[in-house]
């Protein structure tokens, strides 16, 4: 046991002299350079397990656990923003955490205030370097003074750069995927003002009048010409193309106005449709939109994740083999998840580069059919075009090897 | 990063982050920024952000030595991973031949119990992703190995098996499937004893994937809520998993639904209460991809990757008894 202990110190001593920690920093920026050649994923998301094992193990107090859980948590940052991801997402504190010991959730509340707080004096700091923090969960559930700071930590970061943090604070996918629905449940009960019945099939039958109307009047190029622009733009948002299915809603309830504007100015032969419009107006039940326009997308944009590239990579540490209600929605269909048996406090670079290499040698492989790996749903077109370029280029890197 | 910070880093926490000031944690910050111009250019260039041409162009014959350097890196340590890798997966390969040599069940009921039998804890609900392959006569292998890995269930005591395929050939075929289970089973326990079965494709959504059971769910939700009939705050969390199970544990309500996609097979005689949520799930394949496997369900599940797909379902239950839980 002592043999141990004086070998360890040892060691760190050994590990801490100059010359050696220069070559290990040095050997750490090297790798993370060489990582940045290859195609790096854009949102990685981490389970941090183990903390509590970890000062088990060691003999410290649990708080002590999660401190050095929040130093390891700081390493990887710096290699993931440094290697270029672009979105990392952690699970902090489950809802199901508020079960532990009241002296733990104090104090694990106690150091998300210190550090959210630390954050915040650093505004211009934060703003030239740092990422976006963004808390995602259910921050009812917080005290009002950690609220607080979380709120003022996420005002204070929301200009920063494109690298994001998403921290999720009280979490559980569950919920998260609950909520979405009944967001998305009461986005589609929230009544269209005017309609004409022309709610579940806009386009086609907008596109049927102005041709008729161009069958009448024979002219009006430039009108018609406009018009079957913003059909063709509300047909892609049939197609993966999230910003304009985001506001898919809206378009539809535009598209029905203008028509029914267009049919009561032109279309005077064309009774029918205005009374019916009118009938159902005045007919108590109100016209919504169709529940049938839901998609994954349509849910995808109402959970907490919005916005961000779709999940490549989860990592958990502490080799329990189970999501444990964390980004079910999100590490669905292409993320790689990853189980790795080391506890979080001792997660560090050494761990994550052949997590690292592994995507990356799947990526450069699977390079043969391209629509087979990227450019899924939710990925955002313009950094998706981008990434397909860089990752073609790469690609020929690699094929080189 | 220096020891003495790090113990000034630690002193600090203990003290609540009162012991320093904000302008000291920024000088101990410092060393770890970058460098300032450095981010400028990198903002500037975003566009083309890893394209290493692109750096600042103080010191042009560094950056480029720098960029080949990284370069090298990452060849060298691609090659070093890639030959690691083949050689681990080698051995796993000789490895499970071994094992699947030495404890090959010969189709025997008794073998695989006396395998299990040590085994601390039995999954209640086994689930696995099968990927159909691309050779001629893909359906024929898929549905073999899921005629196997049910024998195997039947054998080993679990009581449900669900199997994910992603196109959604299964779901043509129950018929089919049924008849060659059936035949599977009377290999392993002979024709007088056969355990009971249950096969069914729950009601699921025409094509895309499991999230499409959610968005159905929404879109009833979205139309009752339209009708006056449930108000947004009604949707918790036990409703949304009630519906779900239902949806999916249920299969005489909604069975023989044509349209569904992941296939549910119950072996095994005995309680008809089934679990929606599978205990293990395995994915054969070389790293572990849910593959739209319906999210739901996946909340506490633990998940096995077996490293490769070529082995089947025949080495299964040896691996799974060997190492799988």
């Amino acid at each position: 046991m002592t043999d141990s202990i004086h070998l360890s110190r040892l060691r760190k001593w050994f590990l801490a002299s100059p010359p050696i920690e220069f070559a290990i920093t040095n050997l750490k920026e090297l790798l993370i350079g060489a990582l940045r050649q290859g195609p790096i994923p854009q949102h990685v998301a981490f389970v941090m397990d183990g903390n509590r094992r970890f000062a088990r193990s060691h003999g410290i107090e649990t708080v002590e656990g999660h401190n050095l859980g929040f130093e390891a948590l700081a390493r990887i940052l710096e290699v993931c923003y440094k290697s270029g991801v672009k979105v990392v997402t952690i699970y902090a504190f489950s809802i199901e955490n508020f079960k532990r010991s009241k002296f733990e959730v104090d104090a694990l509340m106690d150091m998300a205030k210190v550090k959210l707080s630390q954050m915040a004096q650093h505004g211009d700091l934060l703003d030239r370097y740092g990422a976006k923090v963004r808390v995602l969960g259910r921050l009812d559930l917080l005290k009002p003074d950690v609220l607080a700071a979380v709120n003022k930590a996420v005002d204070l970061t929301s200009r920063n750069g494109d690298r994001v943090l998403n921290i999720c604070f009280p979490y559980t996918s569950r919920d998260e995927i609950t909520s979405a629905i009944r967001e998305t449940v009461e986005d589609y009960s929230t009544p269209l003002k005017s309609t004409n019945g022309a709610g579940r099939t806009p386009f086609s039958e907008s596109h049927i009048t102005h041709n008729i109307r161009a069958q009448n009047l024979g002219t009006k190029h430039h009108d018609t010409n406009s018009d079957s622009d913003s059909i063709s733009a509300e047909s892609s948002t049939n197609e993966d193309d999230p910003i304009l299915r985001n506001d898919y809603p809206h378009r539809v309830y535009d598209s029905g106005s203008s028509f029914s504007s267009s049919t009561t100015l032109h279309l005077g032969q064309q009774d029918g449709h205005p009374q019916k419009g009118a009938t159902q107006g005045n007919s108590p039940e109100p016209a919504f939109i169709s529940p049938e326009t839901i998609t994954r997308q349509t849910l995808s944009d109402h959970m907490l994740t919005k916005g961000t590239p779709p999940l490549d990579m989860l990592i958990r540490t502490s080799a329990v083999e189970r999501l444990s209600d964390f980004m079910l929605w999100q590490c669905h269909e292409n993320t790689e998840i990853v189980f790795l048996d080391v506890l979080w406090p001792e997660f560090d670079l050494w761990h994550f580069l052949p997590v690292m290499l592994g995507w990356q040698r799947r990526i450069s492989k699977s390079r043969q059919n391209p629509e087979a790996e990227g450019n899924f749903a939710g990925d955002s077109p313009e950094s998706s075009e981008e990434d397909l370029d860089a990752r073609v280029l790469r690609q020929g890197k690699v094929k080189g090897i | 990063m220096p020891s003495t910070s790090r113990n000034t880093i630690r002193a600090q926490i203990r003290n609540k982050g009162e012991s320093l000031t904000p302008a000291d944690r920024e000088a101990l910050l410092k060393p770890y920024l970058p460098d300032p111009a450095d981010l400028a250019t990198s903002r500037s260039a975003r566009s083309s952000r890893r394209s290493k041409s692109k750096q600042p162009r103080k010191t042009p014959i560094r950056t480029f030595i720098k960029s080949q350097v990284h370069r090298l890196a990452y060849a060298l340590t691609h090659i070093i991973f890639g030959i690691v890798v083949r050689l681990i997966q080698a051995y796993h390969a000789v490895v499970d031949r071994i094992l699947a040599i030495v404890y090959h069940h010969h189709r025997t009921p008794e073998l695989i119990r006396k395998d299990v039998r040590s085994l601390k804890r039995l999954p209640q609900h086994l689930s696995v992703i099968l990927t159909l392959r691309t050779e001629d006569d893909a359906l024929a292998v898929l549905m073999d190995e899921v005629a196997e890995l049910t024998a195997w269930c039947t054998c080993a005591g679990i009581a449900q098996l669900s199997v994910y395929e992603k196109s959604g050939v299964l779901k043509s075929c129950i018929p089919a499937l049924h008849q060659i289970i059936s035949t599977k089973l009377a290999s392993y326990h002979g024709v007088s004893q056969q355990p009971s079965l249950q096969l069914y494709a729950p009601h699921h959504a025409v094509h895309g994937n499991g999230r499409e059971t959610i968005v159905d769910l929404t879109k009833t939700l979205a139309e009752m809520s339209q009708n006056g009939k449930l108000s947004p705050e009604d949707i918790t969390p036990e409703l949304v998993d009630a519906e779900i199970t239902e949806i999916t544990a249920h299969p005489l309500r909604n069975g023989g639904s044509s349209s569904s996609r992941p296939t549910n097979e119950t072996g095994a005689a005995g309680d008809d209460l089934l679990k929606p949520e599978p205990d293990l799930l395995l994915v054969f394949g070389p790293f572990l991809k849910l593959d739209g496997y319906p999210p739901w369900q996946l909340r506490l599940t633990e998940m096995y990757c077996t490293g490769d797909r070529s082995h089947g379902a025949t080495g299964m239950g040896t691996r799974l008894s060997i190492r799988g839980l």
